[in-house]
């Protein structure tokens, strides 16, 4: 894992636990109880966060095992299998160029509420 | 199955039946590609399949699925039933773990496959074959046609082989960036695209040929991996500029080490 | 039904190494770390991931054997699983008998090898741990898996490469 230590700690406060595994080349790191933005539901749930672009042109993803309940309405046309389990996710790009793994996840969780 | 049954193919080699005997393939889709790759592998001799598919069949697959009838057609029978008559008929005692699924709703039986032939729509269905295929050590064939443009139209495709501890399909310049994130950019609809049954025949016939020299080894060619690229335009077939001009020791998106289920560190 | 399966490079680096020479050892061993995953309903695969040979020098000159190990052999293997056990890993001890056909073990084998087990479940209680005997043309292989007091005999071992070679268990 080439990621600084800072910035996985600073990933860890947004989850109970936090594991990392690379699957084909690519970092995923899965977050136990991901704390989710006011309004959606789950309150914490679950998920799958890649840092990179997985070669279908969206810089970075958040996965997750269901769908989750959003203010407004998401585009889950995501259904990928990753890690040895099912998982679905939903278009927002997020480029993380110059922003720590920390930011880059506030940035995927912040759209999940935006209209 | 009796000697006289496979007296002409005894050219695979003295024990090639009892090799394809003892190997179990896995086929993912059934349709156009799938039903005559399950075809071909009955007529044979291997017995041991795990095959998917979730779809039945409908009147607009019958210009191309092998065993399909219109009486099918009519009764929306899955098209499992019709991969699983077809080998019955012909193996009777073919053992066969039918699955009216996708292959990620239960992807266990998947991994008792040494062979696993993909034949599915999306980039990236065939990118997770091949993961759970490195993962599991199985050989994973992709098979894949398609026809694009007008005046006229250009019909293509493509059969890979993804070995373990060789070039992976993104090694091999088949999975692309590009493909995925086109792909990705449709939200993954791959529509409903051309299909005709000679192409499929021809890429069904090469993936299977492909298959029975990994178990019989009658070519002595022992290909660490394959991308055949078929223009059905010309009717060829010809080794990928790509993997003719790849010099790979090892591929680094696969390590040898990485199998079995994830291996994750707790942060 | 329990299969055990490997790369083929694993297989033929394996062989390479269990065939070189020894200065007083007629046979070499070596050890197979592997983890198991569930197949179907009852079937266990157990995928080989990686091969350590037993160093020259770890071996102990006992003309009344193939081949004898010493202790700093054993602790280098226990070491190994040690580090892996958080991912499940096992151990199986290998080595080959030079005739042709299914492998038995011999009576040292059976006398010797399976006392190693409960020294590696006890540092890997959760991994697959054995036996691996290849013969020229064959093998033989047995599991104890972590719930099981008994050892299984593996019903298939499969060489993938090109080309697959299956060796199935005659009664399987």
């Amino acid at each position: 894992m080439n990621y600084p230590l800072e910035q996985v700690e600073e990933l860890k406060t947004y989850c109970s636990k936090l594991l990392y595994f690379e699957e084909a080349g690519y970092p995923y790191f899965r977050m136990v109880g991901l704390r989710l933005p006011p309004g959606c539901s789950p309150a914490e749930i679950e998920a799958l966060f890649c840092p990179v672009d997985r070669g279908d042109g969206y810089p970075s993803r958040l996965f997750f095992p269901e769908q989750v309940s959003t203010p407004y309405q998401r585009n889950w046309h995501v259904n990928v299998r990753l890690g040895e389990r099912n998982w679905v996710a939903y278009s927002w790009k997020v480029a993380l160029a110059n922003r720590s793994l920390a930011d880059g996840l506030l940035e995927l969780l912040i759209s999940l509420t935006r209209p | 199955m009796s000697m006289e049954r496979t007296s002409r193919q005894s050219f695979l080699g003295p024990e090639s039946d009892s090799k394809i005997a003892s190997v179990t393939v896995g086929v993912v889709g059934l349709g156009g590609g799938g039903s005559h790759i399950v075809q071909q592998l009955a007529h044979i001799g291997f017995r041991n399949f795990v095959i998917y598919d979730d779809d039945v069949v409908e009147d607009s697959n019958l210009n191309r699925l092998v065993g399909g009838t219109s009486t099918d057609a009519l009764s929306e029978l899955p098209k499992l039933f019709v991969a699983k008559r077809v080998i019955f008929h012909l193996v009777p005692d073919a053992i066969i773990r039918a699955f009216p699924l996708k292959w990620q709703e239960c992807p266990q039986p998947l991994r008792e496959c040494h062979i696993v032939f993909g034949c599915v729509d999306s980039y990236q269905g065939r990118a997770e074959l091949e993961v759970s295929c490195r993962r599991y050590l199985a050989h994973y064939v992709d098979v894949g046609m398609d026809v694009h443009g007008s005046d006229p139209p250009v019909v293509g495709g493509q059969v890979v082989q993804s070995s373990p501890g060789g070039a992976c399909m993104r090694c091999m310049g088949f999975l692309t960036s590009d493909r995925l994130a086109k792909e990705a950019a449709r939200y993954g609809d791959v529509g409903a695209r051309p299909q005709v049954v000679w192409p499929n025949g021809v890429l069904a016939s090469t993936a299977v040929g492909l298959g029975v020299d990994l178990v019989c080894d009658w070519t002595n060619i022992r290909r660490p991996a394959e991308y055949l690229v078929y223009d059905g335009n010309k009717g060829t077939i010809t080794r990928s500029i790509t993997l003719r001009n790849l010099n790979l020791e090892v591929c680094p998106h696969f390590l040898t080490s990485d199998v079995g289920e994830p291996i994750e560190l707790e942060l | 039904m329990i299969e055990i399966r490997l790369n083929r490079g694993l297989y033929e680096a394996m062989l390479t190494s269990l065939r070189r020479p020894h200065s007083f050892a007629y046979e070499r061993v070596g050890f197979a770390v592997a983890r198991r995953v569930e197949a179907s309903t009852g079937s266990s695969l157990i995928i080989v991931s990686e091969f350590i040979p037993v160093a020259d020098e770890h071996y102990i000159d006992d003309p009344n054997v193939g081949a004898r190990i010493g202790t700093e052999a054993l602790t280098i293997a226990s070491r190994r699983i040690y580090h892996g056990r958080s991912r499940a890993e096992g151990i199986f001890h290998v080595h080959e008998h030079g005739h042709t056909g299914e492998p038995i073990l011999s009576r040292t084998d059976a006398r010797e090898l399976p006392s190693l087990i409960p020294g590696f479940k006890s540092v890997g209680p959760t991994g697959p741990h054995g036996l691996i005997i290849w013969s020229l043309d064959n093998a033989s292989a047995w599991v104890w898996l972590p719930a099981e007091g008994k050892p299984l005999q593996v019903d298939k071992i499969s060489i993938i490469g090109a080309p697959i070679s299956i060796v199935q268990r005659r009664s399987s």
